[in-house]
């Protein structure tokens, strides 16, 4: 059975005098134990789907979708404070922007040992206390923290960007949630310690099969342990398989795009040379183009193109795009 | 060839708390040297918490230095923490471009307001320079009338960098500003920084930890480990033989 299973998902903005579509009729299911990563121009709505997924878009976003699936149950027929408190329990989120999610009045003890379950603590209340407070110290040491005392006596503002993310992933696997949304979560964070989060991540999933929702752009370390790869362009899914066929073979030419112009993809490359990179940029979503939202930008357009590309499925492997690149 | 950035011997503490009413120095930053000539670009790397969000944001003047020099083609703009000339010739991009941008402001009025304090420029020579500016970095003349909280942290990325090169600057300081970006607008910002450079001979301070990028745009590099400079040279030559275990571990990975 299927985890989590979102079908034509879409999130619209209301300005008052118009609609906007910023996320159009995406679908993504991922199953018990599995790892997704979610990938796609800055902009093309990656954080909306996390954040519509969660239920913590404010009252100006309409959300609307055939269905959201947890676990069977349905999320958009469930009344709000009962979906609040299924999600809470289950599912947890590290934010893209992590000075603003820590609470700036508080210090990180309060806010890690808040996120520490009732239930695995015992005795009195000073025991506690001292558990939590060795639950904390574990926590942060298994997200690379060792001056764990200075940091938990800190508040956010004194600790640099990339604690202050540390401490939010700490937080969020202190639940054990059956599913991690984790959005952009070691953009601030050195190369040895991406890699330890990364390793720890990897470890929770085989061990304790946490399901992980990834969004991210290092596609070269997602691409070896996730097991779905979903791409995203101007709020449409424009590639989603199993992740070897989709970096292995892209035949979307965006993602052929993205997966090129990493510097990593060009080893080689001559010092200060130019790398790899679509023309144009991604399009606001007022004044989207007509037919494939690429196509102003897509090395392959053709006249086709301006009818909007349907999804067609090779063998689990969908592709929005009149024209699949083939293979080689 | 006099370098346009140099800094001698910078240092600079923070007061921590330690119990209830005694305070500690935590020094942040501690006799961090270099020289940056112009057209070049200096990476600077490090752990989390070692200083380098510190450094770029003494450089830039939004904080002050306890000691040390920090001197602008030749002249010295801060002497032992007291900033001399306030120049708009060093801008920095803050690794988190949501707090530095008033939410209350459009893109436009954000911009102006720069021009303004800063230049001569009359209301239509404004009006012109922004939109030169916003396609420069890679946005449309139309997201000028957006307001911060309306772009995705990929579009903010570059509404900063617009932000810091308006002014025409000679030293741009980045700090983590690609991170955030995905490949594809990453490339894009990588070659429009590259090409800057080449055309009006920009320089760059490179605060980041994506090491591909360290070794594809930098020509020199410094590794800072607890405020300390452990490694400064010729980036081509620290990757191959780096002194330090520390510097060889942030370098191998
Ligand atoms: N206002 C402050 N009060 C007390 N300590 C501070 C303050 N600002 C920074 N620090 C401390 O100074 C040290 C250096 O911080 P800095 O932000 O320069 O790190 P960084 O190298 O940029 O790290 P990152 O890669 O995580 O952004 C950190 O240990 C931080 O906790
Ligand atoms: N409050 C808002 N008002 C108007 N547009 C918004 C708002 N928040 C986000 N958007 C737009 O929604 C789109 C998707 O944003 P987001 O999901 O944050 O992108 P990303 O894929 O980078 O995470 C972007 O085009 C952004 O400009
Ligand atoms: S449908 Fe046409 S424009 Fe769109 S991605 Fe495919 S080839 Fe390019
Ligand atoms: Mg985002
Ligand atoms: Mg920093």
């Amino acid at each position: 059975m299927h985890l989590l299973d979102i079908r034509n998902l879409t999130i619209e903005l209301n300005t008052g005098d118009h609609v906007i579509r910023a996320v159009d009729k995406v679908n993504l299911s991922l199953k018990e134990g599995e790892v997704h990563a979610l990938v796609g121009e800055s902009g093309s709505g990656k954080s909306l789907i996390a954040k519509a997924l969660m239920g913590v878009l404010n009252e100006r976003w309409q959300v609307t979708a055939d269905r959201i699936h947890w676990q069977g149950v349905d999320l958009m027929r469930l009344p709000p404070e009962k979906r609040r408190k299924l999600i809470g329990k289950e599912i947890a989120m590290i934010y893209q922007e992590p000075s603003s999610c820590l609470d700036p009045t508080a210090k990180i003890f309060e806010q890690i040992a808040e996120s520490i379950p009732e239930q695995g603590l015992s005795g009195y209340f000073w025991q506690r206390k001292k558990q939590r407070k060795q639950r904390a110290t574990a926590l942060l040491h298994k997200v690379g923290i060792k001056r764990h005392t200075k940091v938990l006596d800190s508040y956010p503002h004194e600790l640099s960007e990339g604690v202050c993310q540390k401490v939010m992933i700490a937080m969020a696997i202190a639940r054990s949630p059956k599913l991690l949304i984790a959005d952009e979560p070691t953009t601030a964070l050195e190369s040895t310690t991406r890699a330890q989060i990364f390793r720890l991540l990897k470890s929770l999933n085989q061990l304790k099969s946490m399901s992980i929702l990834m969004i991210s752009h290092e596609l070269a370390e997602l691409n070896d342990w996730t097991h779905g790869l979903h791409v995203l362009y101007c709020g449409q899914m424009v590639e989603a398989g199993p992740s070897k066929k989709v970096f292995g073979s892209p035949k979307h030419p965006y993602t052929q795009a993205l997966i090129k112009s990493s510097p990593e993809h060009n080893v080689a490359l001559e010092h200060k040379s130019e790398l790899y990179a679509l023309k144009g940029t991604i399009p606001t979503l007022q004044h989207l183009p007509i037919g494939c939202r690429l196509g102003p930008r897509c090395p392959q357009a053709q006249k086709d193109c301006v009818a909007t590309p349907q999804a067609n499925d090779f063998h689990g492997h969908t592709v929005a795009c009149h024209f699949p690149l083939s293979q080689k | 060839m006099q370098p346009i950035l140099k800094v001698q011997a910078l240092n600079k503490q923070y007061k921590t708390r330690d119990g209830l009413f005694r305070s500690r120095f935590f020094s942040a930053l501690e006799n961090v040297s270099f020289c940056l000539n112009k057209g070049e670009t200096l990476a600077v790397i490090g752990e989390t918490g070692s200083g380098k969000s510190t450094l770029g944001r003494i450089l830039a003047g939004a904080e002050a230095s306890d000691r040390g020099q920090i001197l602008l083609q030749g002249q010295i703009i801060e002497d032992d923490g007291k900033r001399i000339v306030h120049s708009k010739e060093l801008r920095l991009i803050f690794q988190d471009p949501m707090k530095s941008l008033n939410p209350s402001l459009t893109i436009e009025k954000i911009l102006s307001e720069i021009l303004e304090l800063n230049t001569q420029l009359n209301e239509q020579q404004r009006r012109d320079k922004i939109n030169e500016t916003l396609l420069t970095v890679g946005l449309l003349a139309e997201h000028r009338n957006y307001y911060a909280h309306m772009f995705s942290g990929g579009q903010i990325q570059r509404v900063a960098l617009a932000r810091a090169i308006i002014l025409d600057p000679l030293v741009l300081i980045l700090d983590e500003a690609l991170s955030s970006l995905d490949p594809s607008v990453r490339a894009q910002t990588v070659n429009l920084l590259l090409s800057l450079q080449r055309k009006i001979g920009l320089s760059y301070v490179l605060i980041t930890n994506h090491l591909s990028l360290v070794r594809h745009m930098s020509d020199s590099l410094l590794i800072l480990d607890q405020g300390k400079a452990i490694e400064y040279g010729k980036t081509s030559e620290l990757f191959s033989c780096a002194q330090s275990k520390q510097g060889q571990r942030l370098l191998s990975c």
